[in-house]
C-alpha cells in the first residue's frame, strides 16, 4: 500500500515536470489508480458544480463538441473528394484527422447518452419492478459507469502520455500532436461520471419523493 | 477454481446484469474487465482500444456519416417522395400501403445504412397512415421494424463497414454483394404481407395510374440520385465507402438547404401535407429541404446513434480479443467442424449467428462471431463474400427476435405499440427472413453475381 501511495505522489511530482516522458513513466505505474480514482471522482464533482452554476455549459458543451466534430468530418470529407476530383489534389491530412474527431464525437457523444439514459439496454424487467427495485438497478447502473469511467480514465491516459512522450505526430501534418487528441478520451470520460453522478443525485431525488424514476428515452429528444 | 470455472460465473453473473436493465456497453465492458483480472492481463488494452478503434484506419469513419445521411433524407423530404413512388406502384394491391413501406425501406435503405434509421424514419412516416387506412397498428409498428431490417443488407449498410473493417474484406465488394440479397429480403416480406392483408382485408386499394407513378417517380429524382451516386461512387471505385458517405451528406445537405426557398416559390404557400398527386410537377422538382439552422438539430440527433453505437463497438472489440485468448475460436470452431462438411458447416454457423442475434445487439454478433466462423467457412469453401453475406443477413434477422430485437424497440419507441404486442406480426416477417436467409446461403451467386471481378 505505502508503495501505491509512493507510486501516486511520483505521478503527481511528474505531472507538475510538464515532461512528456516522466509522466508516462510515472502514469504507467499502478499509483496511477488511486489518482485516476481521485480525478474521476474529484472531476465529477467539479464538472457537476459547473454545470450547475453554469446551465449554459451543462446544456450545450457536449452537444457542440458532436455536432461540430460531426460536421467537421464530414466537410472534410466533401471538400476533399470534391478539390480530388476537380483541382486533383488532396489535402494529405484530410485522412488522418477525421477518424481522431470520430474518437472525440463518440466519447462525447456517449456522454451524452449517459445523461439522456439512451444507451441500449433491455429494460423490460426493470420497468416492472417494485420503486425500491428500480432505484436498486438504477444505483448499480450508477456503480457500473464510475467503475468504468475510473478504468478508462486511467488506462486511456497512459495512452495518451505514451503518445505525448514519443512524440506520435498526426500523419500528414507537420506539428499537430496526436495526444491533443487522445487526450479528450479521459476527459470525456471524466464528463461521463460527472453525469452518472447527476443522474444519481436525480434518482435518489425522485425515489425519495415517489415520482418515476424510469422515464421512456428518445434518442434525438432531450 | 479454474479460469474456465471463472468465465462462467462471469458470464453468468454479466448476463443477470443485462437482464436487470444494465446498459449493454456496461455488461460487454464488465465481462472484459473481469476476465482480464482472472487470465492475467493488463486492463491497459481498454484504454488502448477504445482510442484505437477509431482511430487506426478510415473505413469506420463510413459508419457516422451515412447514420448522418439518413437523417438529412428524412428532414429534407426525399424519404417521403420515396415512399410516395412506392406507394403509387403498389398501391393497387390489398395491402399496398404496407407494402409500400417495405419498398420505402429498401429505398431509404439504398441511400442510409442504418437499420434503426430505416425503422424510425419509414415507421414515423407511414405508421399513422396504415393505422388510418385500417391496418391494425401492431401490424403497422411490426412492418417498420421488419422493414428496417434491410438497413443494413442494401448498400450502404454500417454493419458491412464493420465486417469489412474487421475481416480485412473490400468494403465495396460486400456492398454490392447485399443488392440482391437486400432486394429478395424486401420481396419476401412483401409476400408475407400481402398474404396477412388479405387474410384479413386490410388497406385501402388505390388504382394504378401512370399519371401519379410518373408524378412521384420524378418526385423522387433526388433519392434516386443520390442512391445512383452511393452505388456508381462505390462500384466503379471513384470513391471509397467513407468518401461516398461523405459525398452524398454534402449532397443532401446542399439540396435540403437549395431546395427549401424553392419549394416555397413553386408550392406558392400552399399546404405541405397535400397527397403527391395533388401536386403539381414544379413542386415535385424539389423537395421542402431544411434551413441552415435546422442542421445542429439533425446533426445532433445522428451524433446520439452514433454516441449509442461506436462506444458498442470499441468495447466489442476488446471482447473479441480476450475471446481469442481464451481460445473461442478453436472451441467454437472444432465444433462447428465436427459437424461435417460444407452444408453442416454452413448451416451450423447460421444457427450460431441466429441464436446470438436473439440475445445481443447485431453489432456486438458481429465483432465477436465473424472472425471465428468466417475462416471455418472459408476452410470448407464458402466464398468469403457470400459468407459476409450469410452472416450479415442472420445477424439483421436479430433485429426482430425477442428478447433483444433492436428494431422491435425502435418501433416500439416511435409507434407507441407495446413492445410486447409488436412479437405476433413479427415473427411472421421473421419466417419470410428466415426463408430468404436459407435460399442466399443456398444461392452463392446471389452475393457475387455482381461483383467486378467475377
Amino acid at each position: 500500500m505505502e508503495m501505491l501511495f509512493a507510486e501516486a505522489s511520483a505521478l503527481v511530482a511528474a505531472l507538475f515536470t510538464n515532461d512528456a516522458w516522466e509522466i508516462s513513466e510515472a502514469i504507467g505505474k499502478p499509483g496511477a489508480w488511486i489518482i485516476g480514482f481521485i480525478v474521476t471522482l474529484g472531476g465529477a464533482a467539479i464538472v457537476l458544480a459547473i454545470y450547475r452554476a453554469v446551465p449554459f455549459i451543462e446544456r450545450h458543451f457536449e452537444r457542440s463538441v458532436m455536432v461540430w466534430s460531426y460536421l467537421i468530418i464530414a466537410g472534410i470529407i466533401f471538400v476533399e473528394v470534391f478539390r480530388r476530383f476537380v483541382l486533383s489534389e488532396q489535402a494529405p491530412w484530410s485522412t488522418t484527422l477525421p477518424p481522431f474527431l470520430f474518437l472525440i464525437m463518440t466519447w462525447f457523444g456517449c456522454s451524452f447518452n449517459i445523461k439522456l439514459r439512451t444507451h441500449l439496454s433491455f429494460n423490460e424487467f426493470r420497468i416492472a419492478m417494485p420503486p425500491t427495485g428500480r432505484m436498486f438497478c438504477l444505483a448499480l447502473d450508477a456503480v457500473l459507469w464510475f467503475g468504468i469511467c475510473w478504468i478508462v480514465v486511467v488506462t486511456s491516459s497512459r495512452v495518451a502520455a505514451n503518445s505525448a512522450s514519443n512524440f506520435q505526430i498526426l500523419l500528414g501534418t507537420d506539428d499537430v500532436l496526436q495526444w491533443w487528441f487522445l487526450v479528450t478520451v479521459p476527459l470525456a470520460f471524466v464528463l461521463m461520471a460527472a453525469r452518472v453522478l447527476s443522474n444519481l443525485l436525480t434518482d435518489i431525488r425522485n425515489y425519495r419523493s415517489g415520482e418515476e424514476m424510469i422515464q421512456t428515452a428518445v434518442i434525438g429528444g432531450e | 477454481m479454474t479460469d474456465a470455472t471463472w468465465i462462467t460465473i462471469i458470464s453468468l453473473g454479466v448476463t443477470v446484469f443485462f437482464m436487470l436493465g444494465v446498459p449493454v456497453f456496461l455488461v460487454i465492458g464488465y465481462w472484459v474487465v473481469a476476465c482480464s483480472f482472472v487470465l492475467g492481463l493488463t486492463l491497459d488494452n481498454m484504454g488502448a482500444a477504445l482510442s484505437d478503434v477509431f482511430t487506426d484506419g478510415f473505413a469506420l469513419l463510413a459508419m457516422p456519416l451515412f447514420i448522418l445521411t439518413g437523417d438529412l433524407i428524412n428532414r429534407s423530404g426525399i424519404a417521403r417522395r420515396l415512399s410516395d413512388f412506392a406507394y403509387s406502384c403498389i398501391g393497387w394491391l390489398r395491402g399496398g400501403l404496407a407494402m409500400a413501406a417495405l419498398a420505402a425501406c429498401g429505398l431509404f435503405a439504398a441511400i442510409s445504412g442504418s437499420n434503426s434509421a430505416t425503422t424510425a424514419t419509414i415507421g414515423s412516416m407511414l405508421h399513422p397512415e396504415m393505422v388510418k387506412g385500417g391496418y391494425d397498428e401492431r401490424f403497422s409498428a411490426a412492418t417498420a421494424a421488419a422493414g428496417g431490417t434491410v438497413g443494413i443488407i442494401i448498400p450502404p449498410s454500417i454493419i458491412f463497414i464493420v465486417y469489412g473493417f474487421l475481416m480485412n474484406l473490400p468494403i465495396s465488394d460486400l456492398f454490392v454483394a447485399g443488392i440482391i440479397p437486400g432486394t429478395l429480403m424486401v420481396v419476401g416480406m412483401q409476400l408475407v404481407c400481402w398474404v396477412v392483408c388479405k387474410v384479413n382485408g386490410w388497406g385501402h386499394l388505390i388504382p394504378l395510374n401512370l399519371n401519379r407513378v410518373l408524378k412521384t417517380a420524378f418526385g423522387a429524382w433526388l433519392g434516386f440520385f443520390a442512391i445512383g451516386l452511393v452505388l456508381w461512387g462505390i462500384y466503379t471505385g471513384k470513391f471509397s465507402p467513407t468518401e461516398a458517405a461523405g459525398v452524398t451528406v454534402g449532397f443532401c445537405i446542399i439540396v435540403g438547404l437549395i431546395s427549401l426557398p424553392l419549394y416555397n416559390i413553386m408550392s406558392k404557400g400552399k399546404a405541405e401535407d397535400r397527397a403527391a398527386v395533388d401536386k403539381s410537377f414544379s413542386e415535385m422538382l424539389v423537395v421542402e429541404g431544411f434551413k441552415l439552422t435546422e442542421i445542429p438539430t439533425i446533426t445532433m440527433r445522428s451524433a446520439q446513434i452514433t454516441g449509442i453505437l461506436a462506444p458498442l463497438i470499441a468495447v466489442s472489440v476488446v471482447m473479441q480479443q480476450i475471446l481469442s485468448l481464451l481460445g473461442a475460436q478453436e472451441v467454437i470452431g472444432g465444433f462447428v467442424r465436427g459437424m461435417g462438411g460444407y452444408y453442416a458447416v454452413l448451416f451450423t454457423a447460421m444457427a450460431i449467428v441466429f441464436v446470438a442475434g436473439m440475445i445481443l445487439e447485431s453489432l456486438p454478433v458481429t465483432i465477436i462471431l465473424a472472425p471465428i466462423l468466417a475462416p471455418i467457412a472459408h476452410s470448407v469453401g464458402v466464398d468469403p463474400i457470400h459468407f459476409s453475406v450469410i452472416f450479415l443477413v442472420g445477424a439483421s434477422i436479430g433485429f426482430i427476435t425477442p428478447p433483444y430485437g433492436l428494431n422491435l424497440y425502435v418501433a416500439s419507441g416511435v409507434t407507441g405499440v407495446p413492445y410486447f404486442r409488436l412479437l405476433r406480426y413479427s415473427v411472421m416477417y421473421m419466417f419470410a427472413l428466415l426463408a430468404v436467409w436459407i435460399f442466399v446461403a443456398l444461392t452463392p451467386e446471389l452475393a457475387t453475381v455482381l461483383l467486378p471481378d467475377r
